[in-house]
């Protein structure tokens, strides 16, 4: 138990904690329209990609856990810091924050726009992103610790409506899923990509290190909580395609929420605003993830910024930026390309820092 | 010539110079024996004063007083701050020979234990802690015979000077807290602490935050069980309520109950409070949200009942459930403040006004009626005042945000509600344990009441070193 100067003790990461944060940080809005995204690039069956998207997503978090391992857990911005000087370091980290805040700020966006395109037509989706960010400043400064806390009160209040799923069964007809594997599918490798930015927010547990200790169990949490996103995706989508069939899929926007449409109960029927309600908190996790990864890259750029004004600052600078993509189209369109140097992040960072690594080793070791 | 003799007749003076226009002092001379005493009349037991001490002295000779005043219940007085401190604690002060002694006669007036108000239960002992903190801190130790309990006292209050208690079980409690709350209340600089309620806001880690960060009771059966599961206790001399530290949000929840009934009904009644939980929390505005924005989501044969009672009122539902919410306020409030006789007529005459008027002037509908009684019963089957009072507040908050935006206003409320609760503490431990830091195996203390055979380890957010509770057999 460490104990800080006012008496407040302070934790380091659970092993569960850091599992659902990063499940919390995946798992978003793109659920609801996976299955048409699945069915379109890869034709029927298409949930079946799902798995080795995972398995994806695990040899990278390999590569996070080997610069874990390696760096005894040292955060990465004191590993690159200790090999390269810092004015060099400067383009990368603004690359970080602008990438990272920009990905937040259009994940948030893109929700509004779909809750204005469901239920407030008329209502500027700008001000609902007030709020939110608002509701994202408060968060973000509350530390990683808390905001770890708030994504498992976040993952309770939402995790149970996988059970929902259960309603589907009646309707689900394996005929539907068709004996074909994978016939029809007609994307390219920006679609591939684009499937691929479902399961961004792992790589931002590259920011924790320094939160985490052995108890934490890093690499083992982190993969779990990838597994869950995995596990769940696949299991939605394969109901999606036992429900609609593959030429409906292909003509819908948001699947998942016609699917939800269908709940009925005796006192309360279409329920799937009051669930896109909920999903607020899953968004609201993996915007403060990327905004406060921004932040931490941001600090090594103006170290004597205070936290509490960098914050605001960072909220304030990618909401002027997201009234640039007007339509819920072009904000896809925006995601689309942050996505994709999202990845390259994902799969670039940790192998930059390994190769410091292994040269300031072999520096040590030779010298 | 000692130098006692030197002080004392000063501060006798003195003594007496600081009760200048105290009219309830009481300054006794008895010249045949060279006796001053001073007390307060009104503070002392007037019978143990007689009895104890002033029949004897006077029957005793010079050589039986000297021998008298060697007794260990004499307290020989070298500073006169002290010695008035005694005075105003119910100690009677002796001047003999030059010398100042106090003795321990405070008188024990005061309220007879009696069944608690706020905190009512159906099986289970029913005596409550009194204003006197020397019978309430009795009944806590005649629950725990041991050795282990400690008391330490301290004293709060620039003017007041209230005696606070900070009781804990050695080997259970973990000294880090003990040390905490004691180094709290030793900083505490106020003019007045009048009761623990108060106290408790003066040494919380948040004092902004909207949830009580300490559970209070008046149920010493409550308390014992609090020390026992290695929490520490603290009791104000003045106040009939004990506070127990660290608290967390579900901890609000429990009531002595769900453990003296067997422990399938001790389940179902907690899993019935945070069903209660959710519909004070949520109802109310859900129904703003759904007839103001999302009409789609009633079914088809409720619509019909649902605008008949809706064609009338003139207001959008959220008026007019914030008219509704206030007045079931006010109803409330009057019922607390009035005397239990005339607030049965509040009873009466707001059922009255509320549930048969309000409706057919069509200020308000039936459905409206229905949502926020629920919710308002709801908040009553939260065991805890200062919570239940706390989580009516919110509902304000969210049913506003509700007519504001609908449902996407109703998570928005949820979500900043859930925020704040993750960053409060309880003395640096997490508010919202165990569900963050999540620890499933206490679950079953906590959503329900298992067995107590399954019962064995005390909680984690005490830190005990001690965690197993015993061998119990099946």
């Amino acid at each position: 138990m460490n104990v800080n100067g006012n008496g407040i003790i302070t934790e380091k990461l659970s092993s569960f904690h850091l599992s659902v944060l990063v499940f919390m940080t995946q798992f978003g809005v793109v659920i609801f329209a996976l299955p048409q995204m699945l069915s379109k690039t890869f034709g029927t069956n298409g949930w079946v990609m799902l798995p080795a998207y995972g398995i994806m997503v695990i040899l990278n978090l390999l590569l996070v856990g080997a610069v874990y391992r390696l760096g005894n857990g040292r955060s990465i911005f004191a590993i690159l810091e200790q090999a390269i000087p810092r004015v060099l370091l400067m383009p990368l980290y603004l690359f970080l924050v602008a990438v990272w805040a920009m990905l937040g700020c259009l994940v948030a966006k893109q929700y509004v726009l779909i809750f204005q395109m469901i239920a407030f037509p008329t209502t500027n989706p700008m001000l609902f992103k007030l709020v939110m960010d608002m509701l994202l400043i408060w968060l973000m400064l509350k530390g990683l610790y808390n905001i770890s806390k708030a994504a498992t009160l976040f993952f309770w209040f939402s995790v149970w409506m996988i059970l929902l799923v259960f309603f589907f069964y009646g309707e689900f007809k394996f005929s539907r899923l068709t004996p074909f594997i994978l016939k029809g599918g007609e994307g390219g490798l920006r679609d591939y990509v684009g499937i691929f930015a479902a399961f961004l927010g792992y790589e931002l547990s590259i920011l924790t290190f320094q939160y985490t200790d052995a108890k934490t169990k890093f690499l083992r949490s982190t993969i779990y909580g990838s597994l869950l996103t995995t596990v769940f995706y696949t299991y939605i989508c394969f109901v999606a395609f036992g429900f609609f069939s593959f030429q409906q899929l292909n003509k819908m926007l948001y699947p998942i929420l016609d699917l939800m449409a269908f709940i009925r109960f005796p006192f309360i029927e279409r329920l799937e605003n009051l669930f896109y309600g909920f999903f607020l908190f899953t968004v609201l996790l993996t915007v403060v993830m990327y905004l406060w990864s921004a932040k931490e890259a941001c600090q090594r750029i103006v170290p004597k910024i205070k936290e509490g004004v960098l914050a605001p600052a960072i909220v304030l600078t990618a909401y002027v930026m997201a009234f640039f993509p007007e339509t819920l189209s072009e904000v896809q369109a925006w995601l689309q390309v942050f996505s994709e140097l999202e990845c390259i992040i994902a799969m670039g960072l940790p192998m930059l820092l390994l190769l410091v690594l292994g040269l300031t080793r072999k520096k040590a070791s030779g010298t | 010539m000692t130098s006692a003799q030197e002080i004392t007749p000063p501060m006798l003076a003195r003594t007496l110079h600081e009760f200048e226009d105290c009219c309830d002092l009481v300054h006794r001379v008895m010249p045949g024996h060279g006796i001053d005493l001073l007390y307060f009349g009104n503070l002392i037991s007037g019978d143990r004063l007689n009895r104890d001490l002033l029949s004897l002295i006077e029957t005793s000779d010079q050589e039986q007083l000297d021998r008298f005043f060697r007794q260990s219940q004499f307290v020989r007085m070298t500073d006169s701050k002290e010695l008035v401190l005694g005075i105003l604690a119910g100690h009677a002060a002796f001047f003999y020979k030059g010398a100042a002694y106090t003795v321990d006669v405070a008188g024990d007036e005061g309220r007879s234990v009696t069944p608690s108000e706020v905190e009512t239960t159906i099986t289970g002992p029913h005596d409550a802690f009194t204003e006197q903190a020397s019978v309430s801190l009795a009944m806590i130790r005649k629950r725990i015979k041991s050795p282990h309990l400690k008391v330490i006292r301290l004293s709060v209050g620039e003017v007041t000077k209230a005696d606070v208690f900070v009781l804990y079980i050695k080997d259970i409690a973990n000294m880090d807290y003990v040390n905490e709350l004691k180094k709290r209340i030793a900083d505490i600089e106020v003019d007045a602490v009048l009761d623990t309620n108060m106290l408790i806001q003066l040494i919380d880690d948040n004092a902004y935050a909207l949830f009580p960060q300490m559970l209070t009771s008046e149920r010493p059966d409550a308390i014992a069980s609090k020390l026992v599961a290695g929490r520490v206790v603290g009791m104000m001399d003045g106040s009939p309520t004990a506070f127990s530290i660290p608290a967390s949000f579900v901890e609000f929840f429990s009531s002595s109950d769900d453990y003296y009934m067997r422990w399938l009904i001790g389940s179902s009644t907690r899993i019935l409070r945070f069903i209660a939980l959710f519909i004070t929390v949520i109802f109310t505005a859900l129904y703003v949200s759904v007839t103001t924005y999302h009409y789609e989501m009633i079914p088809q044969n409720l619509i019909l009942t649902l605008a008949e009672s809706r064609s009338r009122v003139p207001f959008p539902p959220v008026y007019e459930a914030l008219i509704m919410e206030l007045t079931i306020e006010l109803l409330r409030e009057a019922g607390a403040r009035l005397p239990s006789k005339i607030g049965q007529t509040i009873g009466i005459v707001g059922g009255i006004v509320i549930g048969q008027a309000a409706v057919q002037a069509g200020l308000t509908s039936n459905i409206l009626i229905i949502a926020v009684a629920s919710s308002t019963i709801a908040s009553f089957v939260i065991p805890n005042y200062t919570m239940s009072a706390s989580i009516r507040l919110i509902r304000f908050g969210l049913i506003l945000l509700a007519g504001l935006w609908g449902n996407m206003g109703l998570a928005m409320g949820l979500a900043a509600v859930i925020i704040h609760l993750c960053g409060m503490t309880s003395f640096g431990s997490s508010y919202v344990t165990p569900l963050a830091p999540n620890q499933p195996a206490e679950w079953k203390d906590v959503f329900i009441r298992a067995p107590f055979s399954k019962l064995k380890y005390r909680p984690t957010q005490q830190r005990t070193k001690n965690r197993l509770r015993s061998q119990m057999k099946r």
